[in-house]
């Protein structure tokens, strides 16, 4: 079987990604700029021997894929902000139940209904804190419609790893741009690790991730929201069983946030640095052939958790440029793992950075003091 | 495999108050599924949240314990994806017609092969006793102190309406039926709903003169009308006494069914 | 075969002794080990499913099994009668 090379936007590279990965069922609610997913979805999956449905909203889609990943498959939606603020519950439902499933969230201009049809990146922070209580997730962000179809698959095995929902934070401009994508045939596929007869259904391996009961055969889970022992029995009395529980949900994609960091390291000796993520990291690579050698450039491909070790690459940094669609979302998260200044810079309302914009941006940084400045583009 | 066996036995003596009704529609649901010869490996239980929904986790064999009102949506994903299984949701009355309402209705237009048993005790029983969307009219709870100032659902007509395929209602007292009913919806092809009125004495039952379980045992056993009686009574043009109820097999039919075994 | 509540689950809500269609059962007096008063058995012989569970070979009524919330009712096998020798001083 050989690679097909096609002429494909991003959200149905992103569906052709999920087939390739072995994605067997979709539950979806239709919502621009996140439609064209559900509907390659629908179009394909029967062919392949899935089942794709379309809820009622997107809570229900949500409960539908945990529901389907418990029965063994690998499962997705596809929604961008109002519905990924209806899917929160579930969300944390999944976090707590440890149930591995992937969430594409093409992002659009909020808040609210905002602009339905203009790119944005606002939801970075409400992906990693969106749902209540304590919990860790893992968020992945694309910057080109190749790297739809790669991290779609990516994924999927980082959620059979770490048994954990993991979000592909598009946007509308990577969803509907249409660029040449290789659609590769053989990709790397690590399953879920099955529960061994014996184990508790709740018993973590060495590495913080217990084994997966699928419905079916012969475990006999219960699977609950509530918190839980390591039967999987509702145990909400104690508080230290309460906090070990947390700590080792948090700590079993924390502790790994370096290891699985995925980056790209333009220019380490450089003064100026860019970190960027999505479709602003076009942006940055613009610039920086345009103006070569010049500025340092880190760009994110797994934005949660976030890979701090990689910050300390730079090792003669005098400020951080953050280009995002939102107000300083990652800015923020940035400023609490360095000590040099930090410069945001946003745009919103659904343009693209320019590279001029982004030049202004590092020349305000050359002499930024403060440890956290905004410029207005 | 014996009955004790679909029983999670470490997990008994469960939660449940004394006389509570949903102790005595686990009994039936696991006795009907027993009866039936079910593979445990086969059957997945799913709840939503409350006092009905906690049965799923006394049930031995896979459950699924989810968030509140939205059982039926992970239940078609786990159907969907083994449409082998025999999918039984547990659910409530808040639990299905409040916050699940929207799930209820497209579940029952979808028609999938789900068997629904509602507990319904007319109140929200885990929290305290608040009014739900089935509390009787000038009924009091927690909420509505003063009575009840709306009407309540009739969840078989919603359930008949939106297109499910089975549709009974029953109370704890009808024990037998119960088990014949839920015996006939996890057979029936189709969305099966069934539902049982069931009592709540700790909540329900006390602030509305019931404070005994017999009391309110009674209340069923007198307000029940069997569905030949009633459909007699309604060609003859004698309408239905208010208080009273309607109990039997309400709905047999068969739509075209989403998600059915192979 | 023998009714057996079990006193351990049993919570005295007494919906046994309500429904049983041969009402075998009448309210207890003494608090078991949980506190609850337990409902006690005061016509046993009239339990169908005692009598005739073995000769039918299946379950018969069992109403109050199906009944009781906290599945505290169950059938045991009667011992033998086994014959005592009884000596009487007079």
């Amino acid at each position: 079987m050989t690679d097909k090379i096609e002429f494909l936007n991003g959200n149905t590279a992103c569906a052709e990604g999920a087939i390739a990965a072995g994605c067997r069922f979709f539950a979806g609610y239709p919502i621009t700029p996140s439609t064209e997913v559900a509907e390659r979805m629908a179009a394909r999956l029967p062919k392949v021997g899935g089942t794709f449905i379309q809820m009622e909203d997107e809570l229900a889609s949500m409960a539908a894929i945990i529901g389907g990943a418990w029965a063994g498959a690998r499962t997705m939606t596809a929604t961008s902000g109002p519905g990924f603020s209806l899917m929160m519950e579930n969300i944390g439902y999944a976090a707590m139940t440890e149930t591995p499933c992937v969430v594409v969230n093409v992002q659009r201009g909020g808040p609210s209904t905002g602009q339905p049809t203009m790119a944005a990146q606002g939801d970075m922070m409400q992906a990693r804190f969106g749902s209540h209580g304590d919990y860790s997730i893992i968020a992945l962000s694309p910057s080109s419609v190749q790297e739809m179809f790669d991290l779609t698959v990516k994924a999927f095995n980082l959620a059979d790893r770490f048994r954990t929902p993991v979000f592909l934070m598009a946007d509308e401009t990577i969803g509907h741009m249409r660029e040449k994508v290789v659609l590769r045939d053989n990709v790397e596929i690590t399953p879920r690790r099955e529960l061994s007869t014996g184990d508790l259904p709740c018993q973590p391996d060495v590495e913080g991730v217990p084994g997966f009961g699928t419905f079916g055969n012969g475990h006999g889970v219960h699977i609950t929201g509530l918190t839980h022992d390591e039967r999987g029995y509702p145990a909400t009395d104690s508080a230290a069983l309460h906090e070990s529980l947390v700590r080792r949900q948090v700590g079993k994609i924390e502790n790994f946030r370096n290891e699985i960091a995925d980056v790209d390291i333009v220019n380490p000796d450089a003064e100026i640095v860019f970190i960027s993520y999505g479709a602003p990291t076009r942006a940055v690579q613009q610039l920086l052939a345009d103006y070569p050698g010049v500025y340092g450039h880190l760009n994110l491909r797994i934005v949660w958790p976030f890979p701090d070790a990689k910050l300390s690459e730079f090792h003669a940094v005098k400020a951080f440029v953050v280009p995002e669609m939102n107000l300083g979302q990652i800015a923020r998260e940035v400023r609490m793992h360095t000590n040099v200044p930090v410069v945001t810079a946003p745009k919103l309302g659904g343009a693209l950075h320019t590279v001029d914009e982004l030049k202004h941006a590092a020349d305000v940084a050359e002499t930024a003091t403060g440890t956290f400045t905004e410029v207005l583009l | 495999m014996t009955l004790e066996d679909w029983y999670r036995q470490d997990r008994l003596p469960h939660i449940y108050c004394a006389g509570c009704g949903n102790g005595t529609i686990l009994n039936c649901t696991l006795r009907a599924v027993n009866e039936l010869g079910l593979d445990r490996d086969k059957t997945t239980f799913v709840s939503g949240i409350g006092c009905s929904s906690r049965a799923a986790g006394y049930t031995s064999s896979d459950s699924l314990h989810t968030t509140h009102g939205r059982a039926l949506p992970f239940a078609t994903g786990v159907k969907l994806v083994k449409p082998e299984n025999n999918v039984i949701v547990f659910t409530g009355d808040g639990d299905l017609s409040a916050i699940g309402g929207n799930h209820f209705i497209h579940a029952c237009r979808r028609n999938i092969d789900l068997t629904v048993v509602c507990m319904n005790n007319s109140i929200y029983g885990m929290t305290g006793g608040q009014g739900s969307p089935c509390t009787p009219y000038g009924a009091i709870t927690t909420t509505t102190p003063y009575g009840m100032h709306e009407m309540p659902f009739d969840l078989c007509a919603v359930a008949e309406a939106a297109g499910a395929n089975y549709v009974a209602r029953w109370t704890s007292f009808h024990v037998k039926e119960l088990t014949a009913a839920i015996r006939a919806g996890i057979e029936t092809p189709g969305l099966s709903f069934i539902e049982v009125m069931a009592q709540c004495p700790t909540s329900f039952g006390s602030k509305n003169k019931m404070k005994q379980v017999s009391q309110m045992i009674d209340m069923f056993r007198t307000n029940a009308v069997l569905k030949g009686k009633a459909d007699r009574d309604a060609a003859a043009g004698i309408p239905l006494a208010p208080g009273k109820f309607v109990v039997g097999e309400l709905v047999r039919r068969s739509n075209p069914v989403l998600g059915g075994r192979p | 075969m023998k009714l057996v509540i079990n006193e351990r689950r049993c919570k005295g809500c007494n919906l046994c002794t309500q429904v049983c269609p041969y009402r075998i059962f009448q309210e207890g007096r003494r608090p078991g080990p949980r506190g609850y008063v337990i409902p006690v058995l005061d016509h046993p012989e009239r339990c169908t499913n005692c009598r005739l569970q073995i000769m039918y070979g299946r379950q018969l009524c069992g109403m109050c099994q199906m009944t009781c919330p906290d599945q505290a009712i169950s059938w045991v096998e009667e011992k033998p009668y086994e014959a005592h020798k009884v000596v009487i001083e007079y």
